[in-house]
């Protein structure tokens, strides 16, 4: 019979770890709140707190067993309350191995196993040895792949390397894809939560009676017509572009800290994603399980000449989204020639530049005008109130320009197809998205009709896919009601007609 | 509708349009009574202590009064003349493959689950619906949007047998 097996003994020193983290802030504030009468009183308090975390830490690591039976993974759990979660191989999506630090000095793993259930992992195994790694790879997905012996040859290095990122590419990662402002969120809310942030504004800004002083000039001037306080102006205009050269900045370092190294692999029947400077993350997504494949291209992007490749997986989309950690990304950072190469890897059955495009229906230009106008319309008219000046008329007129220019492109670029196998659906001018849903992942069609949609005959459909986030959703809108209905029974039909394989 | 409850459990994926139980009707109604009763006691209990201890002027009490009557009562007209109107825009369809469920009045929808995706099913009744002996039908999906679709308004013992249809079996789909 197969043996239970228990997490690596260090568990207990990361279990013991993370329940302090957790006890860590309450703590501070509950030294600093009660400084003064009965601190020995707060010092047995704390101690019994540390004491029970410590009991907590062990339980946990005693009562959590885990084994492979023939075709599932068992996961006992818990002392009060037991759990027993059996989780078959065939219905596990991703196995993830990450490893900070102080796993990388220990030789340890923590492994988080996920299935198409929703949003939380299904089992967390904080810690486990490398070669046990190995081993649940070896079973979970060596009895999915036929091809086993590929997949156990060895530890790294086996497959076949689909892309690497440089540093260099990295730091250009970083820099086309701004998330600075994430980590300026981040680093806000952590000042914000211990207080730190009110200290350092007093001291940094002083009194803010010269942002004051400047916003009430330019509100005088503008009220009167006269000359603008250039100084002043100048002075925010500088200090809000060193802002945001500093969030790139940030963005570009964030960046090469989290993917430094990055390789995706292709290993039989599964793609592997390698990434990381300090925590180092092992992904690995079995190809069959990828429900819609999306290349992204933001305005930098198409300066450079790259463009961004994800996946959605059914497991696990949740949690990613909230920890803002989007790693179902099969690339970051691609150059554009070798996007078909590496979107034929995961879709062999897709030529993507083969594709024959769809355009919008033939009133789609002036509903998308009409938008536009209305929205600039209202926004020229506040700003012809606001000011009551010649010069002001300008505005609402440079509006219209621009409405009719976005709206010309943006249904230009607006586009749809239907293969044998698949759905896509592209957007977008200056920044575009390109998202192929393969034929058997769609989960359900919705056709809408909006009072605009019926004035002029067009309607929009949905198609539902599992772990569409808002990237990776099919939406087309601007169809013509005809060509509408026939998608709609056409790919429901053509989804019934396959067995969802997850 | 009563008259074909009892007889031929298989007849129900019969592929043709159905209009919704017309019961529905009145039970959107009470709701609307409901949820009217449930705002005017809302909103009055800040809105009467407001107008008769507040100081107000007198014009101000009486266009705070008249807007606040005005208010509700139209909430409970559009409660009363909307159901009619919801329902017939509502239809569905339970054909062999799939379940198709039409709605909306100004924005109309038609949504097509096929039987194949169906993860489970559920038929629910809510104190309300099970005086009017109606039911609702609730489909999951592994989809993100639709992930519950649901079809209110069905007799009860039809939406049971649409449930049966749709449930999915055993070995029908490799997950």
């Amino acid at each position: 019979m197969p043996s239970e097996r228990r997490l690596h003994p260090v568990s207990l020193l990361f279990n013991l770890g993370s329940v302090l983290g957790q006890l860590f802030f309450p703590a501070i504030v509950f030294l600093f709140a009660a400084r003064s009468a009965d601190s020995a009183v707060n010092l047995v308090a704390l101690a019994v707190m540390s004491v029970l975390a410590a009991a907590v830490a062990i339980g946990r690591y005693l009562t959590f067993r885990y084994r492979y039976e023939a075709t599932e993974l068992i996961v006992r759990s818990g002392l009060l309350f037991r759990t027993v979660r059996h989780i078959p191989y065939e219905r596990i999506h991703n196995l993830d191995a990450r490893q900070n630090l102080f796993h990388r000095m220990l030789g340890v793993v923590e492994v988080r196993v996920e299935t198409g259930a929703g949003a939380e992992p299904e089992a967390t195994l904080s810690v486990l040895p490398r070669d046990a790694l190995d081993e649940m790879r070896r079973r979970v997905f060596g009895l999915l792949a036929e091809n086993a012996v590929a997949t156990s040859a060895g530890p790294a290095g086996r497959g076949t390397s689909l892309l690497e990122l440089s540093p260099g590419e990295l730091l250009l990662a970083g820099f086309v894809e701004n998330r600075g402002m994430v980590l300026i969120a981040a680093a806000y809310g952590v000042l914000w939560e211990t207080g730190a942030l009110e200290n350092l504004l007093e001291r940094t800004v002083g009194n803010t009676a010269w942002s004051e002083s400047v916003a009430r000039r330019v509100q005088t001037s503008l009220g009167s017509g006269g000359g603008l306080p250039l100084d002043g102006i100048l002075l925010g205009l500088a200090a809000l572009a060193g802002l945001l050269v500093f969030v790139r900045l940030l963005s570009m370092l964030w960046a090469v800290i989290r993917l430094y190294g990055f390789e995706l692999t292709r290993d039989g029947d599964d793609l592997r994603a390698d990434y990381g400077l300090f925590t180092r993350v092992v992904a690995s997504i079995p190809l069959r399980r990828v429900q819609t494949l999306t290349v992204r291209e933001n305005v930098l992007h198409r300066l450079f000449g790259r463009a961004a490749v994800g996946v959605a997986t059914a497991g696990g989309a949740g949690a990613a989204a909230r920890t803002r950690r989007p790693r179902e990304w099969l690339a970051p950072v691609i150059r554009k020639p070798r996007v078909p190469g590496l979107v034929g890897e995961v879709l062999p059955e897709l030529p993507l530049d083969q594709v024959a495009w769809q355009p919008a229906a033939p009133g789609a230009f002036w509903r998308a005008f009409r938008r536009r106008l209305a929205v600039s319309g209202l926004i020229g008219l506040a700003v012809l109130l606001l000011v009551r000046a010649w010069w002001a008329l300008a505005v609402p007129l440079a509006l219209g320009a621009w409405a009719l220019v976005a709206a010309r492109l943006h249904v230009k670029h607006l586009g749809w197809a239907m293969t044998g196998t698949a759905v896509l659906f592209r957007r977008g001018w200056l920044s575009r998205s390109l998202t192929v849903a393969r034929l058997g992942k769609i989960q359900a069609v919705e056709l809408e009709e909006s009072p605009f949609d019926r004035r002029t005959g067009m309607a929009s459909l949905l198609v539902d896919t599992a772990g569409a986030t808002e990237a990776h959703r099919i939406r087309i809108p601007y169809l013509g009601r005809e060509t509408a209905g026939t998608l709609l029974r056409g790919l429901a039909a053509e989804a019934a007609g396959r067995a969802f394989e997850w | 509708m009563d008259a074909t409850a009892p007889t031929e459990p298989a007849s129900v994926a019969d592929g043709e349009l159905h209009v919704l139980d017309p019961r529905l009707v009145p039970l959107r109604r009470t709701t609307g009574w409901i949820a009217v009763a449930l705002v005017t006691a809302g909103t009055g209990s800040f809105l009467l202590p407001l107008l008769l201890f507040g100081n107000l002027a007198g014009p101000a009490h009486a266009v705070t009064l008249a807007t606040w009557i005005l208010l509700t009562l139209s909430l409970a007209v559009l409660l009363q003349v909307w159901p009619p109107i919801g329902y017939r825009y509502a239809s569905y369809r339970v054909g062999q493959e799939e379940l198709e469920i039409r709605r909306g009045v100004l924005w109309r929808r038609i949504l097509k689950v096929p039987r194949s995706r169906i993860q489970h099913t559920e038929v629910s009744q809510g104190p309300l619906e099970r005086r009017y002996g109606l039911a609702t039908l609730g489909v999951y999906t592994a989809g993100t949007d639709h992930a519950r679709v649901s079809l209110p308004g069905l007799e009860h013992g039809l939406a049971r047998r649409i449930r049966e249809h749709l449930q999915p079996r055993d070995g029908a789909d490799a997950v």
